[in-house]
Order: C-alpha cells, then sequence, then structure tokens
C-alpha cells in the first residue's frame, strides 16, 4: 500500500513557452484533506489544469503518479477513470445536454454497470439533497444559464456522485454565498465520512481561508510564484488570515 | 430572381406538360392555362443567390433533368388523426367532394413564395394530400403523411391544409424513398383560419443521391398560429424554403428547423416571415450542422411592413462545423418599416468549443462521445418544436448516425 497517493514530484509547467510551475513536490493522501493557498497568479489552477490534462499546458519535468499509475501519459478522459476529478474554477455549458443524462454518462464511464438505474437515481437524489439543490436541476442542460453559485453546487454534486479516488477543487468557494460555500461544505464533509468516497484524497486550492471553516484541512501547502513555499497544519491557514501573504513572501524570500 | 434561365432539355417537360393540361383530374386541380403560366415563371425564374463557388457548387437553376420519369404517380399514405368531420384524401378527390374548401384555398399561400421550383411544383401538381380540419375540432393526434417516390422518377407531392376557424391540428409529413434516383419538387401550403392553430412538421430522409426541393408556405389569419419544425437530413441536393405570410393580428409565426450536410450533400435553406399586420409575433430557430464536405446556405428573412406596430420577432441561428472542409453561409436579414417594434437576431458559426470537449473528457468521456453529446445536444433546442417523442428520438438517431459518420 506504499504507493498509494497522488504523488506529485518535481512538476514543471509551461504555458505559451513561459515556465508557471517550477519544480513542484506535492503528495495527496487517500482520505486526507490538503489545502492549497496562495495568492492570485502563483499557479495553483495551472497545477490543477496540468494535473488533468489540459493540452494547453506543457510538462516540462518531473512525475505525478496516482496510486502507482503514472497519470502523465494518460489521455484526460483515463486520469477521470484512474479516478482523478476537478471541480472547475470556470465549468463549461454544454446546451442541449441535460444534467441527469450527462451525470448519468460520466458514472458510466467511470464506474462501468456498477449500479442498476433506480440505485443511481437515488443515489443522485440523495446527494442533491446535501447540496441542497432542487430535483429540477436535473432537467436542465448543463451549466446553461446556471448563475455561479449553482455552477459550483453542480460541480460539488459530480464530485459527490462519481465518489473519485482524488478530488482537485480549484477555487470552488470563489464567488460562492455564504449559504452556497456551507452547502458545498457539507458535501465533502458528507463524503468523508461515507464508507464509499472516506478514501477520497482532497486538493483543495483556495486563496480564502474561509473555504477551510467548512472543510478541516489535514495539511496546508503555500504556492508562491509557481512553488511550494511552507508547509504545515490547519494553523497555517490561521497566519495567512491574520498576516496575508507577504509575511510569508518576507519569510521565504520569493521574490515575487 | 431576375435573368432567364433555360433548363436541360425543356421539350421533355413540356410534353409532360400537355399531357397534364389534357387529363380532366389535372385540369380539375390546376387547370392548363394556370400550368403554362407557372411553367412559365420556373423558366423566367432563377434559384440561384449567388454563383457557384468554393464551397458552394450547385447551379440551383439545372437541376431538373429530363430523364425522370414525369408520369409517375404521387400518391399520399396516411395515417392518424382521425377526428368527427376531419377530411383526408388526395387532391382529385378534395376537388370534387369538398371544391369550395379547395378553390379558397389552393395556391392562397403560395402566391407570396414567388420560388422557381414552387412555380415548377404547381406545373405538374397532380397527386398529393389534402386536410380540412373542421371549425373548433381539435386533432389531438397527429396527421401522418407520408410521401415514398419510386426509383428514377420525378415527383411533384403537394400537401394542402385548411384548418378552419378556431381548430387545431398536427400534421407530419415524412419524405423517404426506398430507391435511389429521385426528383422531388414538393409544396405544402397550410391555410390557418381565424384563431386556428396548425403545427407542421416534416422529415426529409430521401435518398442521398436525390434531389429535392420544397416550398413550404402558410397564410394566418387572424390570431391564427402556424408551427413548422423542419428536418432536412437526406438528398445530394436540398433546397427548402418555408414562407410564413402573417395577414392579420394577433398571428404567430413559429419556425424551427435543422440541417446537417454530410459527405457531399449540399442544403439551401430559406426562410421568409412576413409581418403584414400589426401584433404579430414571430420566432425562428435555425440550428445547422456540417461535416464531410457537407456545404449549407442559410438566408433568414424577417420582414416588417410599414405601420405594422407591436410586431415581435425573434431569428436565431446557430451553425456547427465538424469539419475542416464543411462550410455553411448564415445570412440573417431584418427589414423593417415599422417603429415601435421588437425584433432581434442572433447568428452564430463555429466549432467544437474545445474547453468543453475537455470539461467532459475530465468527467471520464472519451473524445468521440463528448463530441457526440455536444453536437447532438446542439440541435436539442430546435427538436423540442418536433411534435411527438417518437419522431424525435427518431431524429436524435438520424442525428447520431451522421456525426459518428464523420
Amino acid at each position: 500500500m506504499s504507493d498509494r497517493g497522488l504523488r506529485i514530484h518535481d512538476l514543471r509547467v509551461t504555458v505559451a513557452e513561459q515556465e508557471i510551475l517550477k519544480g513542484i513536490d506535492l503528495h495527496v493522501e487517500p482520505g486526507r484533506v490538503h489545502a492549497l493557498m496562495g495568492p492570485n497568479g502563483s499557479g495553483k489552477s495551472t497545477l490543477a489544469l496540468a494535473l488533468t490534462g489540459h493540452p494547453r499546458y506543457q510538462i516540462s519535468s518531473g512525475s505525478v503518479v496516482l496510486d502507482g499509475l503514472d497519470l502523465l501519459a494518460l489521455s484526460p478522459d483515463k486520469r477521470a477513470k484512474a479516478g482523478l476529478f476537478l471541480s472547475f474554477q470556470y465549468p463549461a455549458a454544454i446546451p442541449g445536454v441535460k444534467v441527469s443524462s450527462f451525470l448519468q454518462a460520466t458514472r458510466q464511464a467511470v464506474k462501468p454497470g456498477d449500479l442498476p438505474p433506480a440505485k443511481f437515481r437515488q443515489l443522485v437524489m440523495d446527494k442533491m439533497d446535501v447540496l441542497d439543490m432542487d430535483p429540477s436541476f436535473l432537467g436542465r442542460y448543463l451549466n446553461d444559464g446556471f448563475s455561479g453559485g449553482e455552477k459550483k453546487r453542480l460541480e460539488m454534486l459530480q464530485l459527490a456522485v462519481l465518489a473519485p479516488k482524488y478530488a482537485v477543487l480549484d477555487e470552488t468557494d470563489s464567488g460562492l454565498d455564504i449559504d452556497a460555500l456551507r452547502a458545498v461544505g457539507e458535501s465533502v464533509n458528507a463524503m468523508r465520512t461515507d464508507p464509499l468516497s472516506q478514501d477520497t484524497g482532497f486538493l483543495i486550492i483556495t486563496h480564502y481561508p474561509r473555504m477551510l471553516q467548512h472543510i478541516k484541512a489535514d495539511v496546508v501547502h503555500i504556492m508562491i510564484g509557481g512553488r511550494i513555499v511552507k508547509e504545515g497544519g490547519p494553523e497555517l491557514a490561521h497566519v495567512i488570515e491574520r498576516d496575508g501573504y507577504d509575511a510569508i513572501r518576507d519569510e521565504t524570500a520569493v521574490g515575487v | 430572381m431576375s435573368e432567364a434561365v433555360l433548363v436541360a432539355a425543356p421539350d421533355r417537360w413540356e410534353r409532360a406538360l400537355e399531357a397534364l393540361s389534357a387529363d380532366p383530374e389535372a385540369q380539375s386541380i390546376f387547370d392548363s392555362a394556370a400550368r403554362h403560366s407557372a411553367y412559365d415563371r420556373y423558366l423566367r425564374t432563377s434559384a440561384n443567390r449567388e454563383r457557384p463557388g468554393r464551397y458552394w457548387k450547385i447551379d440551383l437553376d439545372a437541376l431538373a433533368p429530363s430523364s425522370y420519369d414525369h408520369t409517375a404517380a404521387t400518391t399520399a399514405h396516411f395515417s392518424g388523426g382521425t377526428a368527427r368531420g376531419v377530411v383526408r384524401c388526395d387532391l382529385a378527390t378534395a376537388t370534387r367532394e369538398h371544391r369550395a374548401v379547395f378553390e379558397k384555398a389552393f395556391g392562397k399561400a403560395l402566391a407570396h413564395a414567388p420560388g422557381k421550383y414552387a412555380a415548377l411544383a404547381q406545373a405538374f401538381v397532380t397527386g398529393g394530400a389534402f386536410v380540412y380540419i373542421p371549425p373548433d375540432v381539435c386533432v389531438d393526434e397527429p396527421i401522418i403523411i407520408s410521401y415514398r417516390p419510386s426509383r428514377g422518377s420525378a415527383a411533384f407531392p403537394y400537401t394542402l391544409i385548411v384548418a378552419a376557424e378556431g381548430s387545431s391540428a398536427t400534421v407530419i409529413e415524412q419524405h423517404d424513398a426506398a430507391d435511389e434516383s429521385v426528383f422531388v419538387c414538393g409544396v405544402t401550403e397550410v391555410i390557418a383560419r381565424t384563431a386556428a392553430t396548425v403545427t407542421h412538421a416534416a422529415i426529409q430522409t430521401l435518398p442521398e443521391d436525390a434531389t429535392v426541393f420544397f416550398t413550404r408556405a402558410a397564410l394566418t389569419e387572424r390570431n391564427a398560429r402556424v408551427s413548422w419544425a423542419a428536418a432536412d437530413l437526406g438528398a445530394h441536393v436540398c433546397g427548402s424554403t418555408i414562407f410564413t405570410a402573417i395577414e392579420e393580428m394577433g398571428a404567430q409565426a413559429h419556425i424551427a428547423a435543422l440541417f446537417f450536410p454530410h459527405a457531399e450533400q449540399h442544403v439551401d435553406f430559406v426562410t421568409t416571415t412576413d409581418h403584414l399586420a400589426g401584433q404579430s409575433q414571430s420566432r425562428t430557430l435555425i440550428k445547422s450542422a456540417a461535416t464531410g464536405n457537407g456545404q449549407a446556405r442559410y438566408l433568414g428573412n424577417i420582414r416588417i411592413a410599414a405601420n405594422m406596430h407591436g410586431c415581435d420577432a425573434n431569428l436565431k441561428d446557430d451553425a456547427l462545423l465538424l469539419s475542416p472542409h464543411a462550410h455553411i453561409d448564415s445570412v440573417p436579414a431584418l427589414e423593417i418599416a415599422a417603429n415601435d417594434v421588437k425584433a432581434f437576431h442572433g447568428a452564430t458559426v463555429g466549432a467544437l468549443d474545445e474547453e468543453t470537449v475537455f470539461y467532459m473528457m475530465t468527467r471520464g468521456l472519451d473524445r468521440r462521445t463528448a463530441e457526440r453529446m455536444i453536437a447532438l445536444g446542439f440541435f436539442e433546442p430546435a427538436l423540442d418544436h418536433f411534435p411527438t417523442a417518437a419522431l424525435r428520438e427518431r431524429l436524435r438517431r438520424l442525428l447520431e448516425q451522421k456525426i459518428t459518420a464523420a
């Protein structure tokens, strides 16, 4: 079991010939919550999109291994099948594709034939209940005309329905009102106590510590200028809240 | 539609015209003088909106070759929609048994649609379908009319639908063929009397070497509503025109159309909605895709005549290109001569959005599945306007075949 985990080693990523990530080492453990914090432009979203295989993000060196599997050799869909999930900061809209049929297709792709239709419907309804989503959502076109909060709720619904091994949440808290934020927190916490998803490892990207009032982090990583500059326990988030990122910048002397 | 154009081997067409002019049954539908005048209009009119070029390679004026069999009978098959007093019969029967209704309706909607192939269809009209809905009768079950021309024939299916005051009905018109090499030049006329509601869905899946022209024309009286749903999926060359004349206040015209040329298919689609009365409403929604070397052109006319206040017109047309050689030209054209109206148009042309494909792939869907779902979803807003679940499902399957064949 020693190779379990999402192991990112010396990852360097360039976008349009500019190096954004300058050697990232990060180990997301099963069943644990890792918070990745950092100011705007530090490279957090780049990491999320590079992990999932966005074609615009070029890996120049390093490795990403998911439970022993070389993730970087796989196309985005195969990474999802291997157990990786990304909650997008800006999810795509797909007019004409209903939420219900999309959920069904993705569950079928990631976990083929594991649930009879009636059980699957029940699962979706239960997860929607936790997220305080009206069942009418299922009949709407995916993210088409959704508010920011509705989009994030739908990302969380997909996360709960797909129950991946590792989930990256890219600024899921941004633009959320307090009720939506609480619903997101409850959904993640419900996953963590559910025997079917309690081993999911989370990498929660945020630049506001308020997200961590709803989801308790086990480890906090601070990213500045494309590097992880500091790691610590949940108390690190409180330091950020009190002193901001400047204190860490000074302390670690990263010239950004 | 100006310069005179002559078609190949007119002698054979003219002989066929003479034969019809001597046939009493054909005479009862449309008399000799009217046929000759329509044929003359066909010869004098051009169907080309622009010259054939790099993308669009077809000369629309040279598509009625003499090699087709002009004597094949055009027969409509009916099913569904029987209700108290509803008439469903062929045109010749209609001229005998429902003369008064027939004469007040035949050609009245088409009078506003002066197209080349509408004229040809009138010149050669023999068979077809006549549907009459009596006043205040609501027909719940759709009336289905099917046309299946036989190999090598030139067919002129003519459907005339008359919905009397306060009536409502849904008509589904299907055009397909078991055999190849057909030329179909069809007309559908809808006459919606005061406060009548007519939904007409047309689905064309003719063989891929067929040449087809359809002119669909409606005339709406006060508070009437006509909803067109058209799917042109077959044929090598398909010229389709939907023409709606809003003649009295309070009337509504709704148009939803989808077409999808693949391989070497060409589709020329025109919708024209004439607001000739105030306080009227029109909605036009066009969804087109093209793949392979498929070519399509769309022209969407909305005209609001002077002093016709309170009109509300909305035209939306989206085109999806699924291959680098596919091409869709889209031209919305609004002519508005009145103040105090609402008119909106929006057009988009684009390929599949890569960010959307990526998003779906991160959910475990492979690229082909993601692309198929996006492309099918693209048509959904138009599919919503087709009247039955079975028809929508059939259309989804046909569209899916085209997408996966790409």
